[in-house]
């Protein structure tokens, strides 16, 4: 599409943006992917929409807050990268923009402050805990919240699961294959621990060396996906420096963060750290696709048959194209069948705040995503994504079922433990 | 109510065009296989129009798969030139011995048992070049086989009967000629488990040319039950077991015949020509879907007439001995429409009318003067 | 004024969240697939019901504001070009599928439910809604029947026009009229096949009903590679006279084969000039009887590398990277034109031909990837609209092109429609005899010229018309 966005006058990722509409030819094709046309059915809530929007607003002829409110509702779930023959770089357009709109943007007083809390906490595993603690007394005055601030108290699980700190070593079973570095997650370690000691678990069964630095923190994603750039760049950083080179790879079983990561190179553009951005981006990979390309060993079978169903997270599939490579591992579990989900490129609307931000939409999603879950009756529901287990969760829940939802690596680890999956 | 007023022998466009000009109203006729579509009340001092002068075929490039011929031309012409070069027109004309023309059959809109495979008139016609009632020569669609320009005059002509204009040439797109042919006749003893073997036979992925159901037990001549006539075309070789899977699938212990050779051709050549159908009798078309059927059939239960569903009944054709008013309620009830074909009608249409309100205008434009007969009575 | 009149009732009637009026929520209706043309309507109303609909075209009529029906907004042509200051009523909510009858084989559907829908609904039932668009993920019906839309599946089944039966429409006035019904046949004028393709100049069709296909028993998928396009376009040929009848016959030229292979790996062969994709379909021992004549024929024709789908996961490949090349040849340039001319089956490979010689002559680039067995060509003249005259030069071309096409005996669209794009086309195709009919036809449907307004009819008639009919809205107003 033809544009004349001012690209040097945006500075190092006005290019990116640039390429991405120039690169769109408002086909159309899109549109049937994308979870916002689907349920809003506008087609400013459309991928090809929000492209010329932001397009609009880079030049100039509408103005940021007037395209922002769309531009909010947008999940961030890249189905429409998938979906696009083009090959629009959607993410290198939606990011920037982002932050490039936020530093003028205004927002209500109540809204800010929900995003502050956000910003403030959730990155940081032990502000986290204790706002989830917080938000436990908070509850009984829900009634007397902004509603602003209430999706983000129903969103706070009841309890926290008690879990033993992992060490900063976890040698290998047997001879050693691979060193890696694990992120532990900043969300994740909090709400659910024990997914990284699966993750470590299975690693060293196959050989895997694991470190796990412990000066580590948030990888950032959450912050670049809304737009709060410096925050990204600052907690990369860090992250920059405390993890080692030495390794064969940085393992992560978030796909929020694992997308995120990927961009650094993008986020980092024309900065001093541009290089070692690059090169840490490149060794990030999921746990999925690590241990599928390392192979590996065939768990016992399962003392039942379980029909399992896995959930697409959206930054696995569309963000990072790993669609295979989960499926592949888990029907190496002998007397474990996997069954597709119907729309199962469709995202399930948990994507990273999104929950908090535009709660109706996530709603629909969610409900949606049960749905179709529930329509092939599996046994345990597997994904790839903290975000998107407590989201599926919620809404399964919702529908007054109690099916187990399990992380791919969980399934992993209890099928070498030999422990049953139809619990979680 | 015939046509009073001797018809002028056209051989030219031209001639068309100065009649449409210089009589008040002007009617078409081909070869007459259809009069009672020619049928329209207060109009025989209308001119008739004889088309069968003009005729011959204008383009015709076997590679091409198309060809474009004068609206006299008679069908036989071009079936058979057609034939010669392994191709056919896949939408089955019907009353091609009898001398229909290809200018009537496409004012007709009819098509005959094997439109089931690819479709009928509407979906083989390209281009049609008409006098409209204005005197102009108009050319509508093209002779190539796909055409998204201007509006589609090809296929309302279709089934116009000589109503919007008079229809000059036409293209058509055709198909390779199945090389052979098999058909299998299976008798039921009552209705129902017949329109039944319809919807399992339609519902499965056999290429099947026509499915036809016709009253009484077609190989032994007994009038009791149905018929059900199959037929399937492609590589000789292969029509057997084709046949057979198609069998299968119908209710065992049903009598079956399975004729092949001149028989099987005559079997459905007789069908295009309604052999069955009396001449004295009403000859009626009537569209329908499958499960329009069976209440249709008790009405007519009480008075058994030679009929034939044809196309996967969507379509009956009836020959009605007596006069067409009781028809005529029984179909307005059931919210049907049809088409007289032949017979003693005052207006071509008979059963629900058709509504009209888009007709109307498209009519207006295409005959401001009213030169050609009232698409619909008022 | 009319239209603020027709806004403030409009206002009353339908709520906010779908009367779209502001700035940022018009924007991204200002075009449809053909980005070179832009329009800012006056409101889009994001239709819930029918009922909606008629409301809607009744006050634009009484109200004399022009109206444009807008599906999925992916024509090619400018057909869903927003009229300015016009209304555009946008169907895509309008989506239920009203009825699903497998044992008669029928849908009825609303306008704006998308095509790969329906087909996606008949699949359990072993059918399928045969003409299939490469925009068959998100185009309408609604906009395939406006546009009698193809595909690469057309060529034994036809097109949209032979699997629509019956439609239930508002005309331009308010009026709303049933034509056809659910029999494969009807009595009296074809007035079905008369609305399909008539580019939303005949109102808006509101119902739709379909008829339904068996899926086919068996398919065959065969690439064959050559060194030149119109040795490909002579393949066809040879195909179409051998007397095969395909279910598809497609050929990309190396420029798409570059486009698509980058975005689907679909594992054409990458040095080829041309490719041709030759699909069999129908029960299965026929398609293995057809294939062996097939495969000779293709063996005969020149062909370099010949390649026949193993499995039904590289089949699909291979149809996704031919219905993804459109916009895949966004990768290699920021701008195109596609063009939709037809030329007889038989001078395929003349016109191919011809084609290379006039983008060598232009100096402009031009990839092709269209339907080769119904002799349907789509050159994708690729530009950059940021180099000044380059929409211009891409725009001669493509008139040449055309012109080449009713030179050799064709049209100037087969399937994309005449829309804005087109129409300065419509006088080399139809003599003023033919466009007066279609015009008087077009009045005597919609007096005030309120659908589409400007769309298929050349500029000349329509313009002088409209600009009566705005002294008549001031006269009246
Ligand atoms: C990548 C790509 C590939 C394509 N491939 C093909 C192809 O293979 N074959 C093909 O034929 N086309 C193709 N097209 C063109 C386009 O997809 C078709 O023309 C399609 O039918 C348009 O559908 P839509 O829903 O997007 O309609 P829109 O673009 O929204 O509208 C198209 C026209 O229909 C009218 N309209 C819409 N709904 C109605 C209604 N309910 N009643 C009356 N008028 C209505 C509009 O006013 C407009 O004039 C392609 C387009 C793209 C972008
Ligand atoms: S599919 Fe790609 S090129 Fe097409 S509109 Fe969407 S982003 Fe643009
Ligand atoms: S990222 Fe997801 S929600 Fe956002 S435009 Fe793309 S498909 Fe739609």
């Amino acid at each position: 599409m033809q544009h004349a966005i001012p690209v040097v006058e945006l500075g190092p990722q006005g290019l990116a943006m640039a390429k991405a509409v120039d690169s769109c030819v408002h086909c159309g094709l899109c549109l049937a992917a994308c979870p916002t046309y689907k349920t809003l059915g506008e087609e400013m809530d459309s991928p090809r929409g929000r492209i010329f929007l932001m397009k609009e607003a880079l030049e100039g002829s509408l103005t940021t807050e007037e395209v922002l409110p769309y531009v909010d509702r947008c999940l961030g779930c890249m189905a429409c990268v998938t979906a696009c023959p083009s090959g629009v770089a959607y993410g290198d357009l939606l990011a920037p923009f982002r932050a490039h709109a936020e530093k003028t943007r205004h927002r209500p007083v109540m809204e800010a402050a929900a995003r502050l809390l956000v910003r403030t906490t959730m990155p940081y595993p032990r502000r986290f805990r204790s706002a989830v603690r917080l938000g436990k007394l908070a509850r009984v005055a829900r009634p007397l919240l902004p509603p602003a601030l209430r999706p983000m108290l129903d969103m706070l699980p009841d309890s926290l699961p008690a879990s033993a700190p992992l060490p900063e070593r976890i040698d290998t079973q047997g001879q050693r294959r691979a060193r890696v570095a694990l992120l532990t997650g900043c969300v994740q370690n909090v709400l659910a621990p024990e997914i990284n000691w699966a993750t470590a678990r299975v690693l060293a069964r196959n050989g895997v060396e694991v470190v796990i630095p412990r000066s580590q923190g948030c990888c950032g994603s959450l912050s670049l996906h809304t737009g709060e750039a410096d925050q990204a760049r600052d907690l990369a950083r860090h992250n920059l420096r405390v993890f080692p080179h030495d390794v064969d790879a940085i393992i992560t079983n978030a796909a929020g963060c694992g997308s995120g990561m990927h961009e650094y190179p993008l986020l980092f553009a024309g900065q001093p750290d541009e290089d070692a951005a690059q090169v840490f981006a490149h060794k990030v990979m999921d746990i999925s696709v690590f241990l599928y390309q390392l192979g590996i060993e065939t768990p016992p079978p399962l003392p039942q048959p379980v029909r399992v169903a896995y959930h697409d997270a959206c930054h696995l599939a569309h963000a990072q194209r790993i669609t295979a490579e989960p499926r592949s591992l888990l029907v190496t579990v002998p007397n474990l069948t996997l069954v597709e989900i119907p729309e199962g490129d469709l995202c399930c609307g948990s994507a990273g705040t999104y929950n908090l931000e535009q709660p109706d939409t996530a709603r629909q999603l969610g409900e949606r995503k049960a749905h179709n879950i529930l329509a092939v009756e599996p046994q345990v529901i597997a994904a790839g994504n903290i975000g998107c287990i407590m989201q599926i969760r919620k809404h399964i829940r919702g529908q007054s079922q109690a099916l187990p939802i399990l992380h791919t690596i969980t399934i992993l680890d209890r099928a070498y433990a030999g422990l049953p999956l139809l619990s979680e | 109510m015939a046509d009073r007023l001797a018809p002028v022998a056209v051989e030219h466009v031209a001639q068309v065009q100065e009649a449409v000009r210089a009589f008040d109203r002007v009617t078409v006729r081909g070869s007459g296989t259809k009069p009672a579509l020619a049928i329209a009340p207060s109009y025989d001092r209308a001119q008739p129009l004889d088309l069968r002068g003009l005729r011959g075929i204008v383009e015709y490039e076997p590679q091409e798969y198309t060809f474009t011929a004068r609206a006299g031309t008679p069908l036989a012409e071009v079936n058979d030139l057609l034939a010669a070069n392994g191709q056919y027109l896949p939408f089955d004309p019907v009353l091609v011995e009898a001398g229909a023309t290809l200018g009537g059959t496409v004012a007709s809109g009819l098509s005959g048992s094997g439109r089931l495979r690819y479709g009928g008139v509407r979906d083989f016609i390209l281009g049609v070049r008409f006098v409209d009632g204005s005197g102009a020569t108009v050319q509508g669609g093209g002779k190539v086989v796909k055409n998204a320009a201007g509006f589609d005059f090809p296929k309302l002509l279709t089934g116009s009967i000589g109503r919007l204009g008079v229809i000059v040439e036409v293209s058509f797109k055709v198909f390779p000629a199945p090389p052979a042919y098999r058909s299998l006749l299976v008798h039921f003893p009552s209705f129902s488990p017949a329109l039944e073997a319809i919807y399992a036979l339609t519902t499965q992925p056999f290429d099947l040319v026509a499915l036809d159901l016709l009253p009484g037990d077609e190989p032994t001549g007994a009038k009791e039950g149905w018929t059900l006539a199959l037929r399937i075309g492609g590589a000789k070789a292969l029509l057997a077991s084709r046949l057979d899977r198609v069998q299968r699938i119908l209710a065992a212990g049903d009598a079956v015949s399975s004729p092949a050779g001149d028989a099987e051709a005559s079997f459905w050549r007789e069908a295009a020509e309604f052999a069955w159908a009396p001449a004295a009798a009403n000859l009626v078309k009537v569209a329908l879907t499958p499960t329009q059927i069976p209440a249709l059939e008790s009405r007519l239960v009480a008075t058994p007439v030679p009929c034939r569903y044809t196309v996967a009944g969507n379509v009956l054709w009836i020959a009605w001995p007596d006069a067409l008013a009781k028809l005529d309620s029984i179909l307005n009830e059931l919210g049907l429409a049809g088409v007289v074909v032949r017979g003693q009608a005052t207006v071509p249409w008979i059963g629900r009318a058709p509504t009209s309100a888009f007709a109307r205008r498209i009519k207006s434009a295409l005959d401001p003067h009213d030169k050609f007969a009232p698409l619909y009575p008022d | 004024m009319a239209l603020e009149t027709l806004i403030s009732e409009l206002t009353a009637r339908i709520p906010p969240e779908r009367l779209l009026q502001q700035r940022p929520q018009l924007a991204p209706y200002e075009s449809d697939a053909l980005t070179s043309l832009r329009a800012r309507p006056r409101a889009v109303l994001l239709a819930g019901t029918q009922e909606e609909v008629i409301d809607a075209v009744r006050l634009c009529h009484a109200h004399r504001v022009p109206f444009v029906a807008r599906g999925s907004g992916t024509s090619l042509s400018g057909g869903s070009l927003p009229i300015e200051d016009g209304i555009v009523i946008a169907l895509n909510r309008l989506n239920r599928i009203i009825a699903l009858d497998p044992r008669q084989r029928l849908a009825v559907v609303e306008p704006g439910i998308i095509n790969l829908d329906v087909s996606r609904a008949a699949a359990p039932h072993g059918l399928y809604y045969a003409p299939d668009p490469s925009s068959q993920p998100i185009c309408t019906i609604g906009g395939n029947v406006a546009f009698n839309s193809g595909g690469a599946h057309c060529l034994k089944y036809g097109m949209t026009a032979n699997h629509v039966l019956g439609i239930k429409a508002v005309l331009p006035d308010g009026e709303v009229v049933q034509l056809g019904g659910a029999s494969l046949e009807t009595s009296g004028p074809d007035l079905t096949g008369f609305f399909v393709g008539s580019e939303g100049l005949f109102g808006v069709a509101l119902e739709i009903t379909l008829r339904l296909l068996p899926k086919p028993e068996a398919y065959r998928t065969i690439l064959a590679s050559y060194d030149s396009l119109a040795a490909a376009g002579q393949a066809v040929s040879d195909v179409v006279a051998a007397g095969l009848l395909p279910g598809a016959m497609e050929i990309m030229d190396r420029l798409a084969i570059e486009a698509a292979e980058a975005s689907v790996n679909a594992g054409y062969p990458r040095d080829a000039a041309a490719l041709l994709i030759v699909e069999l379909e129908g029960e299965a021992v026929e398609v293995d009887a057809e294939f062996a004549h097939l495969r000779r024929v293709i063996e005969r024709s020149g062909a370099g590398e010949i390649r026949v789908a193993a499995d039904e996961a590289e089949r699909a490949r291979i149809w996704k990277g031919r219905k993804g090349a459109f916009s895949a040849v966004g990768r290699l340039s920021p701008n195109y034109i596609v063009q939709d001319g037809v030329v007889p089956r038989s001078k395929l490979g003349e016109a191919l031909q011809r084609i290379e010689a006039l983008s060598a002559a232009h100096g402009t680039r031009v990839a092709n990837v269209f339907h080769a067995g119904d002799g349907n060509l789509h050159p994708l003249i690729l530009y950059d609209g940021r180099v000044p005259g380059a929409l211009e030069r891409a725009e001669d071309l493509a008139g040449e092109i055309i012109h080449m096409c009713i030179e050799l005996g064709g049209s100037i669209t087969g399937e994309h429609g005449v829309g804005m794009e087109k129409r300065r086309h419509m006088p080399a195709m139809f003599s003023p005899d033919d466009l007066a009919l279609m015009s008087s036809v077009r009045r005597a449907v919609d007096p005030l010229e309120l659908a589409n307004r400007g769309k298929m009819l050349p500029a000349g008639q329509t313009q002088v018309t409209a600009g009566q009919h705005e002294q008549a809205v001031t006269d009246h107003g």
